[in-house]
């Protein structure tokens, strides 16, 4: 990936996408955008390509965008008819029906109070409507989702909340050698983690964030130590 | 971050040596803390965020921008200040990025020791950059002064300042080049104006490459790797 390496500022005109652009249909990713025939940038940072025709720009941005299909972690802040106002970090305070848990029923509702935090799906994410999220799959199952229980919460940058999430993390298996426990991670840069002990769950968080400024690669280094960030 | 405590003379035609640090609050969306010379400013952006009715806009993002001085609560001067910062700002911001929305940019001042206008804007477009926010461009500004001997001081310090005969700013754009602020106080020829014009937008070209080059330190931090997909966690 040699292109990783080019930093591009906004306004910069990227021809190589151009190029690719000719031959077939490419994806614009965060940070670029297509001003009549030319692809333009608008964020500060390296521009990523992922095969065959995705490319991105790399910006360790702290303010989370939803977009369609995101795994968020939110704060219920209220209701409000049949919905909840959920926290999740973005412009707007996104909504969840009642409806969208499993087995609810106008009858039965989901027993949420202000405080208490889901993890949910991005349902419907657009720039000029207020985020919709939901519990279940089209399935009607909750599978993972739904209201997250004891735990701790915190936050951390959107790219940790990536870089954990991405396939086969070797942070998360270095940590599961250590202890068992139980971790929710949204791509809005919100995390909630569980082990078996107050101290043990406190000693989790802070090796999560120890990782914060690792790149991929040194995380491979950082993971064999981080049995000794936990028993610190 | 060192900020020298004395600064030594600076030849006339350079600029005084930039710095900056990156995210030094850790509650903002991004913020950096920028210094020409001895001059220091704090900048930082938050959104987009939830904006109020009365300025919501439905065809693009509101822009709020605000400036501290150190001590005391902002007067005039520094209103005119952040009227200037919030005018380039509006032509450099992608505002139709995110409508219905709401950037908001501070400006703390630390210490003013000459060109704190070119530096507030300079901090704020850095702050920009490393706060994600959408930009058609990124801009540089840059102060200089004729003295009463007629000569040209780039980037002055502020003792240099006393002897003035005319002060400008100019603000450019990234791309062209374009002038996004003319700023000017006190008597001068229009040939002094150009002269004064061409130094300042050669001059703006080192601080595009300050940006690109602090921005390049910051990333490369974290070396890269082939990013997967963000949505892999079953449900």
């Amino acid at each position: 990936m040699d292109s990783g390496s080019a930093i591009v500022m906004p306004g910069e005109r990227i021809t190589s996408i151009e190029e690719v652009a000719k031959e077939k249909r490419v994806i614009l990713g965060p940070g670029l955008r297509r001003l009549d025939d030319t692809v333009v940038a608008s964020k500060a940072g390296p521009l990523r390509h992922k095969e065959p025709n995705t490319f991105w720009i790399d910006n360790y941005q702290r303010r989370y965008v939803p977009a369609r299909g995101d795994l968020v972690l939110g704060i219920i802040k209220g209701k409000a008819g049949d919905l909840y106002r959920v926290d999740i970090g973005s412009a707007d305070i996104a909504s969840i029906p009642y409806l969208a848990f499993e087995a609810a029923t106008k009858k039965n509702r989901p027993d949420l109070n202000p405080g208490d935090i889901i993890y949910a799906r991005v349902l419907n994410a657009s720039a000029d409507i207020e985020p919709e999220l939901v519990c279940v799959n089209s399935n009607g199952k909750r599978g993972k989702l739904g209201l997250l229980a004891d735990g701790f919460f915190f936050k951390c940058t959107l790219n940790l909340g990536r870089l954990l999430l991405r396939e086969n993390c070797p942070a998360l298996a270095a940590l599961t050698r250590e202890l068992a426990y139980e971790i929710a991670i949204g791509v809005n840069g919100r995390i909630w983690v569980k082990a078996n002990s107050l101290r043990e769950t406190m000693a989790l968080s802070n090796a999560i964030l120890t990782l914060e400024q690792a790149g991929y690669t040194e995380i491979d280094k950082i993971c064999d130590s981080l049995g000794d960030v936990l028993q610190a | 971050m060192n900020i020298p405590g004395k600064t030594e003379k600076v030849a006339n035609d350079k600029l005084r040596e930039m710095q900056c640090e990156f995210n030094p609050l850790s509650r903002c969306d991004g913020s950096v803390m920028y210094c020409q010379g001895a001059t220091v400013v704090i900048s930082a952006v938050l959104g987009p965020i939830e904006v109020k009715t009365q300025n919501l806009s439905i065809d693009g993002s509101y822009l709020e921008c605000n400036y501290r001085p150190k001590a005391g609560l902002p007067q005039v001067k520094e209103r005119i200040r952040e009227a200037a910062v919030r005018d380039v700002l509006e032509l450099a911001l992608l505002s139709e990025a995110y409508p219905r929305s709401k950037m908001s940019l501070q400006i703390q001042e630390l210490e003013d020791r000459g060109s704190i206008d070119a530096c507030a804007l300079n901090s704020a477009c850095l702050a920009m950059l490393i706060g994600g926010l959408p930009l058609k461009c990124s801009f540089a500004a840059v102060h200089c002064i004729i003295n009463d001997q007629g000569e040209y001081v780039l980037d002055p310090d502020q003792r240099e300042t006393v002897h003035q005969r005319a002060s400008f700013t100019f603000a450019f754009d990234s791309l062209e080049g374009n002038l996004l602020l003319v700023q000017t106080k006190g008597s001068f020829k229009i040939a002094e104006f150009n002269d004064v014009e061409s130094l300042c937008r050669s001059a703006s070209a080192e601080i595009f490459r300050f940006y690109r080059n602090n921005i390049a330190n910051y990333h490369c931090r974290r070396p890269e790797g082939q990013k997967t997909s963000e949505d892999n966690m079953e449900t």
